[in-house]
């Protein structure tokens, strides 16, 4: 089953080419479906999370994007060229981040960089040295920068990961786990350089840490078994509870919540006591009503007062886990399962635009 | 990290043409792993010492004529450098590609704008231009120094340079098969066995083998090189395991150069 969540609010004609663009890219090895048939679209400087568990295609897919790998069928274009057939092409424009990035390790941080940005530039003059500087700075290892990389921790060769990716300044960036191996400092740091990053280029990484794609993101995939699950910018994954209303209410919830329960236009409350206070999830059919009605109904009972009243936002991770573990129920789904699976399936197909 | 990096250099730079392979990058790369590290004099010392020292024990050999015991030099210098220097060979450059693959960094450096093919010519170009000097030509001119202080007839300097130039093209060509077995296997276990094998198998089997098979292979090439040196005759025409020898690594190349295109990384 394939859930996709597509919310074109600009009309196909005016829209902007893609920066990278899947058509059905699969990768098979032997009978095992490594991704299957992806159609995927990472706008320009965009910071696009692609999220899923380990083992869901994402390494595969940049991969394959980068030019590490064949797909089996199907097609990728970045900057509108054949990642099969451009690649090197591709490759002047883009810098890349390996899941666990090795390098040289007779070279040091500044060889590295060297390195690497004579595949881009000529010469060894001043110009390279200040770009290295500047880039080493960026990441934070301008006092490490003649250090053999073989004595590196893991967060130090994932800095010099990024910045290996970023000396070209190149128009995409691909990051695979960018920032998996990073203490909190470390995390911090690199999402602000990614979010900073958006305004020179595009910014195309996979994690599983739910929490930095909700800090940095503007949009968010989600792959899962090899399959595309969800692809939407990320206020309006996280705004796809429709129909769904919090209110914290203080003092006696025992007459107005049956009265909520009594509104025909309600499907379903559920209270959570916290102290004195009260937390109610209201599910409504109809939310123009419900915007208009709902506060007023609950205003209207002297015996609670409101503390706080709006739609449900969900956060990431309730979207990811019901999108990720859904698709399993219904997957794996037998007759017992039946009433969890049609409710999963209903749940996701509200992701459906 | 910084928390205000300048993120828009202006920093002018020259950008490479987007047809660059990477070659001269990855090259010097490669060289500098021979030349900017102990690599290369451990080499040294360690070639010299096999081969000119032994060299200089058999000039000297009292039991033999002066003319004798430098035909004997020769011929022990030239057939040690085609065998030894292949085992070197092996053992040095089994993880060249393996290594990069397990490692990595094979990965890394493709995921530049650089070619397959480059990877591997630069690889080959540093390894043929390493073993060739600290292998074969500076312990060369370490055994004609040898032999011009040993009271011995001159060399035939012409001569003995035929000689070497075929040793060359046997080193040369075990770099390309260890090169070319690197991208065929995944670990080094089958490199080391067959391109070792292949030379013990030569050492001590080809007597047991007809003329034409062993003609067709790389181990009558220390032979050959003998006899240019020595201008002495052998069983076939000298330029035959020659020719072949050449083609033979040309395939290998072409067939690592193609797989390695294809390669998953």
């Amino acid at each position: 089953m394939q859930t996709r969540i597509v919310h074109d609010s600009v009309p196909a004609a005016s829209k902007p080419e893609p920066v990278i663009k899947t058509e059905s890219l699969t990768k098979r090895y032997g009978s095992i479906v490594a991704l299957g048939e992806l159609d995927l679209e990472v706008p320009r400087n965009s910071v696009f999370g692609f999220l899923g568990p380990n083992g869901a295609g994402k390494t595969t897919t940049m991969k394959m994007l980068v030019g590490l790998a064949r797909p089996t069928s199907g097609r990728a274009t970045i900057f509108g060229l054949n990642s099969h057939t451009d690649g090197r092409n591709i490759r002047s424009r883009v810098g890349y981040l390996a899941q666990d990035p090795r390098f040289y390790p007779h070279l040091t941080a500044r060889e590295t960089l060297r390195f690497v940005a004579r595949f881009f530039y000529h010469g060894a003059g001043r110009a390279l040295d200040t770009r290295i500087d500047e880039t080493l700075d960026l990441v934070g290892l301008a006092d490490k920068a003649e250090r053999p990389t073989r004595g590196f921790s893991g967060g130090e060769r994932q800095r010099l990961g990024i910045a290996q990716a970023h000396i070209n300044h190149p128009d995409l960036l691909i990051l695979d786990e960018p920032a998996a191996a990073l203490d909190p400092l470390g995390r911090r740091d690199v999402l602000a350089i990614i979010g900073r990053l958006r305004e020179h280029t595009t910014v195309f990484y996979s994690t599983h840490i739910l929490d930095d794609v909700e800090r940095v993101s503007d949009h968010v995939a989600i792959l899962n078994h090899g399959r595309l699950v969800a692809s939407a910018p990320t206020r309006d994954l996280l705004d796809g509870s429709a129909g769904a209303y919090e209110l914290t209410l203080r003092g006696s919830t025992a007459s107005v919540v049956p009265m909520m329960r009594s509104l025909s236009w309600v499907t379903g409350v559920q209270t959570t006591a916290d102290k004195e206070l009260t937390r109610v999830a209201v599910s409504v059919n109809d939310e123009a009503r419900a915007d208009h009605d709902l506060l007023r109904v609950v205003l209207a009972d002297d015996d609670v007062a409101v503390v706080q009243f709006g739609r449900r936002r969900s956060n990431l991770e309730e979207v990811f886990l019901d999108l990720v573990e859904g698709t399993r129920a219904v997957g794996n789904q037998t007759k017992g399962d039946q009433t969890e699976g049609n409710e999963t399936e209903g749940r996701q197909n509200e992701y459906i635009a | 990290m910084s928390t205000s990096p300048e993120l828009a250099s202006t920093t002018p730079l020259l950008p490479l043409a987007r047809r660059t392979t990477g070659v001269r990058n990855l090259v010097r790369k490669e060289m500098g792993q021979w030349w900017t590290t102990r690599t290369w004099w451990i080499h040294l010392i360690l070639w010299i010492v096999v081969l000119d020292v032994v060299s200089a024990l058999v000039v000297r050999d009292p039991d033999l004529t002066a003319a004798d015991a430098l035909a004997e030099a020769i011929r022990t210098f030239l057939l040690m450098c085609a065998a030894a220097v292949a085992v070197g060979v092996v053992v040095t450059v089994q993880g060249a590609v393996v290594g990069e693959k397990e490692l990595g960094t094979a990965a890394w450096v493709i995921s530049k704008p650089v070619s397959r093919r480059s990877f591997i010519t630069a690889k080959l170009v540093a390894h043929v231009t390493g073993f060739l000097v600290t292998a074969v030509v500076v312990p060369a001119l370490g055994f004609i120094l040898v032999a011009q202080t040993a009271d011995v007839p001159s060399i035939d300097l012409g001569r003995f340079a035929a000689g070497v130039a075929v040793v060359a093209l046997a080193v040369s060509f075990y770099v390309v098969l260890t090169l070319a077995l690197g991208v065929l296997f995944t670990g080094r276990g089958p490199i080391a066995g067959i391109g070792v094998g292949l030379v013990l198998t030569g050492l001590f089997f080809r007597g047991m083998l007809p003329t034409a098979l062993v003609v067709a292979t790389p181990w009558p090439l220390g032979d050959v090189a003998a006899s240019l040196a020595l201008g002495t005759d052998l069983d076939f025409t000298w330029y035959v395991p020659v020719l072949i020898n050449v083609a033979t690594g040309a395939a290998l190349l072409t067939i690592a150069l193609w797989r390695f295109e294809r390669e998953e990384l």
